[in-house]
């Protein structure tokens, strides 16, 4: 695939037919594994990094008991306790990057569950680093963006720095029973709960942004949201965000002028054996 | 069911001979597949059920009799000790708890998963196929308590004027159409889909029966807290996925790894953790041509 030549895949698909006509004597060396497409590995490599291994952390942590119940303002342990799951998951997920000697952590796959007495985070993706090895980071990045935005972003001067995470959950204050019985047959507003979300949000994204800020960063961007009364609670919301904070690292800004096309062709159906099962 | 060939059903051997092909590409897939100069001889499957062991004394799904024996552990296998920092309570109250790798669980999977496997090449090498491409596979539990069928299913190949692979064994690969093409352009020929799966069993000690379960009891913490037991329990699992998948490897890739964690919470914060990893094993032909560097595009479509 050396500059803009054509490839005779026929002629390549028999070389590779004929590396597996001989068995391979065996090895013991440390083969790579990753979770990216084959796209995104090509796009990783013309963009001058690789995948070294498949990375993961985890961790659980306890929500004391009793926060749940009704009260007023933040429910601070709960936030404490999803913010210290993040930390301690990034933690591990760091640390098994930095064993295989890796740069950073791209296409992390973050899954939260927040339950009434625990909060468990996983994270999970692959580890990456420069071909032609580099200086090693003293802590290796870690983002949730794809292989394939990494390396635009990268191609615009910017490069991850971590994960910015915050989160924020709190209690809809009661209504009085005068309010309640009164607004029983009006369409209104519910203020506590509007009020709870505002509080919840602006404390949540808040902290998102101080954690983006703590890792060096200058932005966050692909920011996702969660939120919503929880569903052991209904009277207690929450809200999370998460995105991955990025500094620019070259002079300036490099822009991207993409080129402005028309396809002509139908939409690609891509490879579905699934659909053989009518599923 | 034996993992002989000679022992395929008549009616798979029957279609395989008769001429005619059958494939589970789509119309894309199948024009890159002829692209690249594979002609599909079959569609292929293996098929495997398999029934788990039992709970109940002298089982291996028993915890050690003690904090200071692991059961039936094989050496080598995952497992910790977690010891109570209380001493003596009650008689309902855990002393100590243990994590330990469910070795039989995982040689019962490798066995339903790896017979399957299989019983799918050996339908490839009946049509006399140098490959398995889009290989589809399927672990799903049957209404049976304890029961596993393992499903696989992909499109038998030949390679137009390509040696057999080695000592007759079809290559096989998630992979088709213009994935596939990509892979062999890039220089990495599939060799074999590899999975593995890892199986932690919690036995809960008193402080993680408490903080999973939300009681307070014997100075449990009023601060969030981590619980260690289980947090090394999900990280074990996830490395043992994976160790066991690179013993598979013998120095090659893995691409396309697909991770899929399924816990079971049991009572008094004991859970099973069972993790699933699949991928693509390819082997490097070439020497890697770095792809130009893509141009942005913005569809107007």
């Amino acid at each position: 695939m050396s500059g803009t030549a054509a490839i005779d895949a026929r002629a390549e698909m028999l070389n590779g037919a004929r590396s597996l006509a001989t068995a391979a004597s065996p090895s013991k060396a440390r083969g790579v594994t990753s979770d990216l497409s084959i796209d995104e590995a090509l796009l990783l490599h013309a963009a001058g990094w690789e995948p070294v291994d498949l990375v993961c952390g985890v961790a659980v942590v306890s929500v004391p008991v009793g926060v749940w119940t009704w009260g007023q303002g933040q429910i601070s342990s709960a936030s404490e306790a999803h913010n210290a799951a993040v930390k301690g998951a990034s933690d591990q997920l760091k640390g098994e990057c930095m064993k295989v000697h890796g740069h950073g952590v791209v296409g992390v796959r973050v899954e939260v569950e927040v339950r009434t007495h625990h909060i468990d985070v996983e994270l999970i993706g692959t580890a990456v680093r420069p071909i032609d090895g580099g200086d090693h980071p003293a802590s290796p990045f870690v983002s949730d963006l794809s292989a394939r935005d990494f390396t635009l972003l990268k191609g615009a001067g910017w490069l991850p720095v971590g994960l910015a995470f915050g989160a924020c959950f709190t209690y809809a204050p009661r209504r009085s029973a005068g309010d309640a019985m009164k607004q029983k047959t009006q369409n209104i507003e519910l203020t506590n709960f509007t009020e709870a979300m505002y509080t919840a949000r602006e404390s949540a994204m808040e902290r998102m942004q101080r954690s983006a800020l703590d890792v060096g960063g200058q932005g966050v961007i692909g920011v996702k949201v969660t939120e919503g009364p929880m569903s052991f609670a209904r009277h207690a919301v929450g809200f999370t965000a998460w995105g991955t904070a990025v500094r620019l690292v070259a002079d300036a800004h490099q822009f991207v002028q993409p080129d402005v096309i028309l396809p002509l062709d139908d939409v690609v159906v891509a490879f579905d054996a699934q659909s053989l099962r009518g599923e | 069911m034996s993992d002989s060939s000679d022992e395929l059903p008549e009616a798979a051997v029957r279609r395989l001979d008769s001429g005619g092909f059958s494939s589970g590409l789509t119309v894309p897939d199948f024009a890159a597949c002829l692209d690249l100069g594979l002609q599909p001889v079959g569609l292929v499957q293996g098929f495997c059920v398999m029934r788990w062991g039992w709970y109940g004394a002298g089982s291996g799904y028993m915890r050690g009799m003690n904090p200071y024996s692991y059961g039936s552990q094989p050496t080598g296998a995952y497992a910790e000790t977690y010891r109570c920092p209380h001493g003596y309570v009650s008689a309902e109250h855990r002393m100590w708890g243990q994590n330990l790798e469910q070795t039989w669980v995982e040689e019962a999977w490798s066995d339903g998963y790896g017979s399957a496997y299989t019983r799918m090449l050996d339908e490839a090498k009946e049509a006399g196929a140098h490959g398995v491409i889009g290989v589809v596979d399927r672990v799903t539990n049957l209404a049976d308590t304890g029961t596993t069928e393992f499903h696989f299913l992909g499109t038998a190949i030949k390679v137009e004027d390509g040696p057999p692979p080695a000592g007759g064994v079809p290559w096989t690969t998630y992979l088709a159409g213009q994935r596939l093409t990509k892979s062999i352009e890039a220089g990495f020929m599939p060799v074999a889909v590899v999975a593995s799966m890892a199986s932690v069993r919690v036995w809960a000690y008193c402080m993680t029966e408490y903080l999973m379960e939300g009681s307070r009891g014997w100075g449990g913490p009023t601060s969030p807290y981590e619980v260690e037991q289980v947090s090394k329990a999900h990280m074990a699992v996830r490395q043992l996925a994976r160790k066991h998948v690179r013993e598979q490897l013998s120095g090659d890739t893995l691409h396309g790894a697909r991770v899929e964690v399924v816990k079971r919470e049991l009572a008094q914060g004991d859970e099973v953790i069972d993790c699933t990893l699949r991928g693509n094993r390819m082997r490097r032909f070439k020497d890697f041509d770095v792809v130009p560097p893509p141009r942005p595009t913005v569809r107007l479509s």
